[in-house]
């Protein structure tokens, strides 16, 4: 097993895409050393008068998104930005922000969550957890037992490298399901390891949970 | 514009096939007159702007009408609202489907008044009405739909024991009419609403499905129920034979448009009621929404006339052509792989097909690609219009002998499927025997039934929506056990 320093940052690549593409720019950023992707179905507005008086309004977009370390995933931004030609209108857009920590990759081994690590005052953490269509319920039970307060689940499709299949010539990205969490920093991690462990994400396929620290929250009641 | 666009370019990839089909045969096997192919050229056109415009208007107007009504009644959290409104809803949309008084018009005239009109269309109704009450229900109260499935079929088996084997085929076709290309999506969306509500997500997934399968069970039940209480057991009268000498190339479809506006403003009244209805006695949409989801509607309503248009005056006439010499030919060998082969290009432009898929992607996140579910369909399609011609050609065949198997099959089959795949394949039943099959598809057998000694347009002729009603539904079953098998861990 290889040893990552504690030096490595992470950082989370979005890329925003027309229906139907985004297993396109997940097979592409997998050649490119990302180990794994989650597919889920956005709307995107639509800027056109004509079209808003006669009543349409958004367009189906796919949200992929796949975490790396920081050098990774500049390569592959940039890679896929060359490849999918994001700055023409039209062609999606894609982004990177900085990951605290990722949990349950196995390229990626990581213990502890030093969420100080980002410097300035940081009082809230998002915990993104990907794990098989059915168990974003058990998901949310094991972030309460921990002290969280509440939950977003939202159905998404990906995979990682242990497991994709193929029917005929079409690749397969099995169900996924991405549960949001905002939590306090201080019982970030309680949560995190109350959902490691009731989902046993440390086993290869078994789901990742990656941690963003968040600058502001709004709506959130003690 | 990019939305349009992207709607036009979906839209052209799945008519263009069997555009090019047809005239491949024009400069091969079967020359056509110039003016039937001009006919046929404007119906293409007309049918990729109609179903493109009749899409935009499904996704903008009637999804949301279902969906907001299937939510509002489960919130109720009355199980008498939800059984009440699923019955009146079933039933005013069945009565109003234009398919279905063709059929039921059909039915009167071959038993010479012994099953009038209005008596075929109401038990139907009130069958469809009851079963997607009933099919509601399940949902809420999470029955599998194996059961639901196991028990309907096992009683449709039984009544069928007991009715005359032409009200068999036409039983199975009622079920093939009442869902029709405004009914499949409202259906789906209703039962999208209901389901969504689900805590359980994997649960919510696959209880979208299903209920178009559901429902058409019930029109089966109708007709059988129909025929064993009235004995008419002979088919006596005759069919008119509508035969088309006008050379006249921009005229039939002018001759149209009156009599499908009036039905398709018909089949949208109820969706339009209901909405009314909706907007008055319950919160509703919001202004903005309600502007947007008429809109839907109103688009929903150009569309499907401008692409059923198409369909009955460029495409219909063609079909029957087709199908008589391609019949004609001395080998045998043609007409059946041309049957397969239309079979297989026809359903890609069928419509529900289109929402069908759209809302299988939206549920899954699109794990189940729209890809192999459209070869998986066609493939269905190929082989249940390939073994109607084969019927038509070897006379000893009955359509129980077809019939009885593949229902067979299926079911069994839901006992190693996944639940979501059953609820899929059940309905796209529904789906795939719409506007273009029962014009195009059943004018080519009648065509080809013309000109086989012995064959009977009529019996052959009915029976055919059946076959194209019933083959998805082990298509698709066989595609859930691919699927299955495959996406197992390899880890």
């Amino acid at each position: 097993m290889m040893f990552y320093s504690e030096a490595v940052d992470f950082e989370l690549i979005y890329v925003i895409v027309n229906f139907g593409m985004g297993s396109k720019v997940l097979q592409k950023a997998k050649k490119h050393g990302i180990t794994g992707g989650t597919v889920f179905l956005g709307r995107g507005t639509v800027k056109s008068h004509v079209l808003e008086f006669l009543g349409i309004t958004d367009e189906r977009k796919e949200i992929v998104v796949m975490a790396a370390d920081k050098k990774t995933a500049d390569e592959v931004a940039e890679f896929l930005n060359e490849h999918f030609h994001f700055e023409k209108p039209h062609h999606g857009i894609a982004f990177t922000m900085p990951v605290c920590d990722i949990i349950g990759s196995t390229a990626y081994k990581h213990d502890e969550i030093h969420t100080e690590g980002s410097g300035g005052k940081v009082m809230y953490n998002l915990v993104v957890t990907v794990v098989d269509r059915g168990k974003g319920e058990d998901v949310v039970e094991a972030s309460r037992r921990a002290g969280a307060k509440g939950a977003t689940i939202v159905n998404a499709r990906g995979s990682g490298i242990h497991e994709t299949s193929k029917v005929f010539s079409m690749e397969i990205e099995p169900e996924k399901e991405v549960v949001f969490i905002l939590v306090k920093n201080d019982i970030t991690e309680a949560v995190v390891a109350s959902i490691r462990e009731h989902l046993n994400i440390d086993q290869p396929g078994k789901g990742i949970i990656f941690v963003q620290s968040v600058n502001k929250t709004y709506g959130l009641h003690e | 514009m990019n939305v349009i666009l992207d709607k036009l370019k979906e839209v052209l990839y799945t008519v263009l096939p069997i555009t090019v089909i047809v005239l491949i045969l024009h400069f091969t096997l079967t020359p056509l007159e110039t003016h039937l192919i001009l006919k046929f050229l404007i119906g293409t056109f007309l049918i990729i702007i109609g179903l493109s415009i009749f899409l935009l208007g499904v996704d903008l107007g009637i999804t949301p009408i279902g969906t907001a009504i299937g939510s509002a009644i489960t919130k109720t959290n009355r199980i008498l609202v939800v059984v009440i409104v699923g019955l009146l809803l079933g039933f005013f949309i069945s009565a109003a489907e234009p398919d279905l008084h063709i059929l039921a018009g059909q039915v009167d005239m071959v038993t010479s008044g012994h099953v009038p009109k209005t008596a075929i269309v109401v038990v139907v109704s009130v069958g469809l009405g009851v079963m997607i009450a009933l099919g509601l229900a399940r949902i809420v109260y999470n029955v599998s739909l194996r059961v639901v499935f196991t028990v309907m079929y096992l009683i449709v088996f039984i009544l069928a024991l007991f009715a005359s084997p032409a009200f068999l085929a036409i039983s199975f076709d009622a079920c093939g009419a009442t869902t029709g290309a405004l009914t499949v999506p409202f259906i789906l969306a209703l039962a999208l609403g209901v389901s969504m509500l689900k805590k359980d997500s994997e649960a919510s997934e696959r209880d979208s499905f299903g209920l178009v399968g559901i429902a058409s069970i019930g029109a089966i039940l109708g007709v059988l129920i129909m025929d064993i209480s009235s004995k008419a057991d002979e088919i006596t009268g005759a069919l008119e034979h509508h035969a088309l000498a006008s050379e006249s190339i921009i005229g039939p479809f002018i001759e149209e448009v009156p009599k499908i506006t009036l039905e398709v403003f018909m089949a949208l009244l109820p969706i339009l009621l209901t909405l009314l209805i909706f907007q008055i006695f319950s919160s509703g949409f919001s202004r903005r929404a309600f502007r947007k989801v008429l809109m839907g509607l109103i688009f929903a309503f150009v569309g499907l006339v401008l692409f059923l248009d198409g369909v009955n005056a460029g495409f219909m006439d063609v079909g029957s052509i087709v199908g008589y010499r391609v019949a004609m030919l001395d080998s045998k060998a043609y007409i059946l792989t041309i049957g397969f082969i239309l079979g297989f290009v026809t359903v890609l432009a069928e419509p529900a097909v289109h929402v069908l898929m759209h809302q299988i992607e939206d549920a899954t996140s699109g794990y189940i690609k729209r890809g192999l579910v459209m070869i998986a369909l066609s493939l269905g399609i190929g082989v249940a219009v390939g073994l109607s011609v084969l019927r038509v050609l070897v006379p000893g065949i009955q359509l129980w002998h077809y019939l009885l198997p593949s229902y067979i099959i299926a079911i069994a089959l839901m006992y190693f499927v996944p639940e979501l795949f059953i609820g899929i394949a059940f309905d796209s039943g529904g789906v795939a025997s719409g506007p273009m099959t029962a014009t195009f598809i059943l004018a080519f057998i009648q065509g080809a039934a013309e000109a086989v000694e012995g064959a009977n347009v009529l019996v052959d002729g009915f029976g055919m929506i059946a076959m194209v009603a019933s083959m998805p539904l082990i298509a698709l079953q066989i595609l859930g056990l691919i699927y299955k098998v495959k996406s197992r861990r390899e880890a």
